[in-house]
């Protein structure tokens, strides 16, 4: 199915069309790894939306990229109850093990390390999301393994 | 008659219609609540800015007064009355200086910048902000005609919300969240569209500014001369914002019946035309084998009288429908009455059947039914027209664009309008109208002023023209006329030709005697609209050379024709001919719309066109777009809007050649082709193609489109 | 009732196992509930649920049977009417919609369509934040069972995932993001329950507040009411303790048990040894509780008579290794990150905040800099569009006012006094990362 005929297809899910846009731009996202000007026209055209709009909107939301990204996200939580316990060091054992500081794509254009907020895992700290699935209790010394299965070591 | 509340401001009591909002109730209690981001026009309020925080008795918490309504009973303290309501604003005022930059003394707003003033009033006198401020490359272009600079903006959303829900455009947004927002156009896209300057003037500060008035003056050193545009038949109510001299830069008026405080990018930006490097200052003669050359005003009368004698009465006037009425009455005077001759090239169609019909434009905006009817987008012809209508469907309108009889018929405030070809002046909406019961209906001329200079035309003389087979003498009017191929075509025909216009390059080379022309901006008259209303234009700047009404009088006393050199002096003959007596003075600032002196109740016309019988290939629709013309032809930062080189076609016909939207194409017809891209457009019936008049080439009539 | 005697409701059968199934949520009277309310009269539901006096658990604590009792009905309106279950749970600290969506999916399902028939609703949306990828999969997939079963009657539930925003928690912004714009928030009035989303009445409903709605016609309003603190802190909560304590965890309570017990008896007491510095109760968005107040009860109203809030039902415990500037800091930039930008004051109030509160962290400030720090606060309280900007101000104002000392000792000291000690130095916000500032602008404040 074309992007156009899954956009379509969800929009039919709304009263509005407009509605879908977030499913469509998470859609375009998968198919293009990230919102490049190509991606956001086409959600714009499947839509009748501008391509400005669609920019306005994604870049609202932090999960949506419109910069190129790696092809994994690790995202550890810094937010204050895992900070409690060891956020900072899990991030630092990921940037150690990355080589890239938080917010930035490792060279090979594998992988990009993110700081994020709260994810709503908070009674298992820390939780750090490896392409948007949740691990629990991570301690830097998880980092190198994490790392390396993403790697497909 | 809607129910009165009774609302208490600042201790003032005042009664107004319930659901009246409370910054216009404070108003009408003589007590101003400062605002930013509030805006009428731009949509129900937002609430954003917090400017506008107000105690009310009963709610806990400061409240904008934007968001709220009157309710009976309801007290109200502003900061005059309300510590608390009072430290509120300031504190809205801290914050949006907190980032500011101390731009003043640069910045172009100074002196008429609302957030200057709000803080000298409201805000407090010291910053405590000791920290770095958001910092931005500025100013950047987002237009070449806008400049944005993002230090400055106080993130009042006003222009995303002008672009999304008054032009429509969705091309300037926001981007990011938070403390990290910034305005922006898609990329590196210039924003563009009929529309964009107005948010220029949206701004209440110094974010958005336009590129031609940068560092040309401030508010102490300018005058605003109240006029009209002149670049379309609308007739926007402008104000000229005057330096020395000089036209620096065009505001809105606002006549809340035409406009409602909106102006075109054609209108706006257009009036550098004034300064083209090929401004005719002087007459230029023809002489034999030795080109053109200036000569006196003395040699220019001269010549014009003898061109006039030689022709022994075959004189052909070519307007342009850009003439102030008194500047094409003057003209038909001399002709006419001096010379008896009485053939005239008018510009287009004019008809009085819409007389009886007469509407303000903002009546658009109050209709339940709209049919939009030709194949031209109001956009290109008369846009604020399209605002309108783009008002009228947000307010429910059902906006049709075709002739949906039942639906027209079952509406209860239905309005047509014509834009497009074959409107007959009127003729067609109006038979449409009277066969509908509607009685609110537009047709689109194609020139600012075509109304006006018709009636003028035929207010000089009741006599009819003989049908002369040769032309003596073509006088060719206005800057419009001499860019028309037709007349261009005659010119050849003709035994001489004088060209009045503005423009070197558009009329040296073909013409025997060319007389330096005037801008609408620089001239004092009358305009009728497309509405029927009679609008003043005032003199903004003095042309380089005569106005167009000194010269005819010397030219007419040749001829002993008596012909006043002022406007008002013309206006006052014609106006017992044709406008009831009005005094020229009694116009009116924001002119009212008068009936007209015999509105017929019933037009005889012809049967309406019949509709064209379909033939092979696809119907060619040739429109003149709204970034065209020798005025906008000359406007650096207008130059970006120029219509690309388009075939537009419906999708159907698109797919059916197995074309895509962007592709190069060859549209042909009879012999001759063109290649223009094509794009897809949305809003064309199907089996028909547009293309702007300057791309079309020799192509007419029936087309066809190939890969 | 005893706290540990009332077993659990919300969350109930799935203390074991997760009910993520059909016949695992039917066997422990799953749907039975849904069943009953259909045999009534939409309202008398409203009715039921008006006396059971059952808050909302999201975060504002408004009666939500009142609430469904502003949608007008059928008779009135012409338009259909619509319910949002607020599944954007983003409150630092909060973790309890998760855990009921990976648990107890069924009974949210339950719960949904009894409130549209409560309604005289068809059309339900789950907006869920986008971060949450297997809870949407478990989501959607009891949605689909609960389709496949021919539970639905007439109703249509569509789960609408998030982007990552807290914002679009606060219910207008919810609201604006669903109808597929910025989610920013909107002035009220006009209130969602006559114009919510495409201009229609809604009612929006936090999910465990949804979630609880088969509880309350399980239990009985009457029974229910008695649960907990009455007469308006009734029923259960799935309070969310986290933060430095022995065993942090998602626990089924009463309103009412005191934080003490929560933290000593439940959670185990504070990890390593350490002591109890402060606790955040509610959610990052409210002020601090100090150790002297422990004693006091989950519900609203004690919780109010200090000047403190129940918010999502988080219990943070802070231990003495955590500097108070540190974690003030941290909230702000959480704040400065998640504000939407609608409104001045929070927009340019939550970054000053952050830049005041660094400077304090590296011992630049002075000690008129705290005076301007507790006056930016007070200015950004009341007068913003939403609350965000008072969840940015009210916890901040409070770790000054009531760790005055702490702020002082960083003046005094030049800098943070824990030096590289504390569990918070240099813990890096997201606000700090350059992507998110595209244009020519250093990254950081």
């Amino acid at each position: 199915m074309s992007l156009r005929t899954e956009i379509e297809k969800v929009a039919r899910r709304y009263p509005s069309s407009k509605s879908a846009i977030l499913p469509a731009l998470r859609l375009a996202q998968e198919q293009y790894g990230w919102l490049s000007r190509e991606a956001l026209e086409e959600v714009g055209d499947a839509l009748d939306l501008t391509p400005a709009y669609c920019m306005s909107v994604a870049s609202f939301y932090d999960m949506f990229n419109l910069e190129p990204a790696g092809r994994h996200t690790i995202e550890v939580c810094t937010n204050v109850c895992c900070g409690l316990v060891n956020a900072q060091a899990v991030l630092e054992a990921f940037e150690l093990e990355l080589g890239v500081a938080p917010g930035e794509t490792t060279a090979d254009g594998e992988i990009t390390l993110r700081a994020v907020e709260c994810l709503g895992g908070c009674s298992t700290p820390t939780i750090v999301a490896v392409d948007h699935r949740y691990r629990q209790s991570v301690t830097p010394e998880d980092a190198p393994a994490i790392v390396q299965e993403l790697r497909g070591g | 008659m809607t129910d009165l509340v009774r609302v208490t401001v600042d201790e003032r009591e005042v009664h107004v219609p319930k659901g009246t909002g409370l910054v216009e109730t404070a108003l009408a209690a003589g007590i101003e609540i400062p605002v930013f981001c509030y805006e009428p026009r731009l949509g129900p309020p937002v609430g954003a800015c917090r400017m506008c925080l107000v105690e009310i008795e009963g709610m806990p918490k400061l409240q904008a007064a934007c968001t709220l309504t009157a309710a009976d009973g309801m007290v109200v303290h502003t900061a005059r009355t309300s510590a608390k309501a009072a430290d509120g604003q300031d504190a809205t005022l801290e914050f949006i200086l907190v980032n500011h930059p101390l731009d003043c003394p640069v910045c172009d707003k100074g002196g008429e910048c609302p957030l200057q003033d709000l803080t000298f009033r409201y805000g407090p006198g010291n910053t405590r902000m000791s920290f770095e401020k958001l910092t931005f490359e500025k100013p950047i272009p987002i237009s070449p005609a806008i400049s944005l600079d993002r230090e400055r903006c106080i993130l009042c959303y006003r222009c995303t919300r002008f672009s999304e829900t008054v032009s429509e455009d969705g091309q300037l947004v926001a981007r990011n969240r938070g403390a990290m927002s910034v305005i922006t156009t898609f990329e590196d896209e210039p924003y563009g569209g009929p529309f964009t300057g107005n948010v220029t003037e949206l701004c209440p500060v110094g974010a958005l500014l336009p590129t031609q008035y940068r560092f040309e003056g401030r508010p102490w050193e300018i005058t605003n001369v109240p006029t009209v545009c002149g670049m379309c038949p609308v007739g926007c109510n402008v104000n000229a914002t005057v330096r020395e001299g000089k036209v620096k830069r065009i505001l809105s008026r606002n006549h809340p019946e035409v406009d409602e405080g909106w102006i075109c990018d054609k209108g706006r930006f257009g009036f550098t035309h004034l300064r083209a490097d090929d401004r005719v200052v002087d007459p230029i003669k023809r002489i034999r084998r030795r080109g053109f050359e200036p000569v006196s005003w003395d040699e220019a009368v001269d010549e014009a009288e003898r061109l006039l004698r030689a022709s022994h009465g075959r004189v052909v006037v070519a307007l342009s429908g850009s003439e102030t009425v008194e500047q094409a009455y003057g003209l038909a005077k001399l002709v006419r009455v001096g010379l008896d001759s009485h053939e005239a090239m008018l510009p287009e169609e004019v008809s009085p059947a819409l007389d009886a019909y007469r509407a303000p434009l903002s009546s658009i905006a109050q209709a339940d039914v709209v049919a939009v009817l030709g194949d031209v987008p109001l956009q290109q012809t008369a846009p604020i027209v399209d605002l309108w209508v783009r008002a009228a469907r947000r307010h429910g309108a059902r906006v049709l664009t075709e002739l949906d009889e039942q639906a027209i018929r079952d509406a209860e405030r239905p309005v047509l309008i014509w834009s497009g070809p074959g409107g007959r002046g009127g003729l067609t909406v109006a038979q449409h109208a009277e066969r509908l019961g509607v009685t609110s209906a537009f047709s689109i001329p194609s020139t600012p002023n075509g109304r006006g200079i018709a009636d003028a035309w035929a207010a000089a003389s009741d006599a009819e023209p003989v049908n002369t087979e040769s032309v003596g003498l073509l006088v060719v009017s206005g800057d419009e006329a001499a860019n028309d191929p037709n007349v261009r075509a005659l010119a050849e025909k003709a035994e001489s030709v004088i060209v009045i216009s503005m423009f070197h390059g558009l009329a040296v080379g073909w013409a025997d005697l060319v007389l330096p022309g005037t801008s609408y901006l620089e001239r004092d008259g009358t305009y009728v609209n497309l509405e029927g209303r009679l609008q003043r234009l005032r003199r903004a700047a003095v042309p380089p050379a005569p106005d167009e009404l000194a010269w005819l009088s010397q030219l007419a006393a040749r001829f002993g024709i008596e012909l006043a050199p002022y406007a008002s002096s013309v206006f006052a003959e014609l106006s017992n001919k044709i406008y009831g007596g009005l005094p020229f003075g009694e116009v009116g600032e924001r002119a009212p719309l008068r009936g007209y002196a015999e509105a017929p109740a019933h037009v005889e016309a012809p049967p309406l066109p019949e509709a064209e019988a379909a033939g092979d290939g696809l119907r060619l629709v040739c429109y003149k777009p709204l970034f065209s013309g020798p005025a906008v032809e000359r406007v650096e930062e207008l130059q970006f809007q120029r219509p690309p080189a388009e075939v537009e076609l419906t999708r159907a016909d698109a797919d059916a050649r197995g074309i895509a939207g962007g592709a190069t194409v060859t549209v042909s017809h009879n012999g001759t082709s063109v290649r223009l891209r094509a794009r897809i457009a949305k809003d064309l019936p199907a089996g028909t193609v547009r293309i702007a008049r300057e791309h079309a080439g020799d192509l007419r009539g029936r087309v066809e489109v190939r890969a | 009732m005893a706290a540990e005697a009332q077993p659990a409701l919300v969350l109930g059968g799935a203390e074991e196992h997760p009910l993520r199934d059909l016949t695992s949520y039917r066997a422990v009277g799953g749907y039975a509930q849904l069943e009953k309310a259909r045999a009534m009269p939409p309202g008398e539901v409203v009715r039921l649920l008006i006396e059971s006096n059952l808050r909302g658990r999201g975060g504002a604590f408004f009666p939500t049977g009142r609430k469904a009792s502003f949608i007008p009905t059928p008779d009135k309106i012409a338009k259909p009417v619509y319910i949002t279950a607020n599944a954007d749970e983003s409150e630092p600290g909060t973790f309890k919609d998760r855990e009921i969506m990976l648990r107890v999916p069924h009974r949210l399902v339950e719960g949904c369509l009894i409130a549209a028939h409560a309604i005289q609703s068809t059309s339900v949306f789950i907006y869920i934040r986008g971060e949450y990828s297997a809870e949407y999969e478990v989501l959607q997939a009891a949605v689909d069972e609960a389709q496949r079963a021919g539970l639905m009657g007439e109703v249509t539930i569509v789960v609408h995932r998030g982007a990552g925003a807290y914002i679009c928690g606060e219910e207008t912004a919810l609201l604006e993001s669903l109808e597929g714009k910025r989610g920013q928030p909107r002035s009220k009035p006009p209130f969602p329950a006559i114009e919510g989303v495409y201009a229609s009445p809604t009612l929006i409903n936090n999910v465990e507040t949804i979630t609880t709605i088969p509880v309350v016609l399980q239990v009985g309003p009457e029974e229910f009411a008695q649960i907990g603190v009455p007469p308006d802190s009734t029923g259960t909560r799935v309070f969310c303790l986290s933060g430095n304590v022995v065993r942090p965890g998602p626990y089924e309570r009463p309103h009412g048990i005191t934080v003490r017990e929560l933290i000593y008896d439940i959670g185990g007491g504070i990890a390593d040894g350490r002591e109890l510095k402060a606790v955040m109760v509610g959610g990052s968005s409210f002020p601090v509780m100090t150790p002297d107040e422990i004693d006091t009860k989950l519900d609203a109203t004690s919780l109010g008579q200090k000047g403190l809030f129940i918010g999502s039902g988080v219990v943070t415990a802070i231990d003495d290794r955590a500097c108070i500037v540190q974690f003030a800091l941290r909230v702000a930039q959480f704040y400065m990150h998640e504000s939407c930008g609608k409104c001045t004051p929070c927009r340019v109030g939550t970054r000053w905040l952050v830049q005041l509160l660094r400077a304090v962290e590296n011992g630049t400030a002075t000690e008129h800099d705290l005076e301007v720090l507790l006056d930016v606060c007070d200015r950004i309280i009341g007068k913003c569009l939403c609350v965000l900007g008072d969840s940015a101000a009210m916890p901040v104002a409070s770790c000054v006012t009531k760790f005055r000392d702490e702020f002082q000792a960083h003046l005094e000291h030049g800098g943070c006094p824990f030096g590289a000690d504390s569990s918070l130095d240099r813990l890096f916000a997201p606000v700090d990362q350059h992507h998110l500032a595209p244009v020519a602008h250093e990254a950081g404040v």
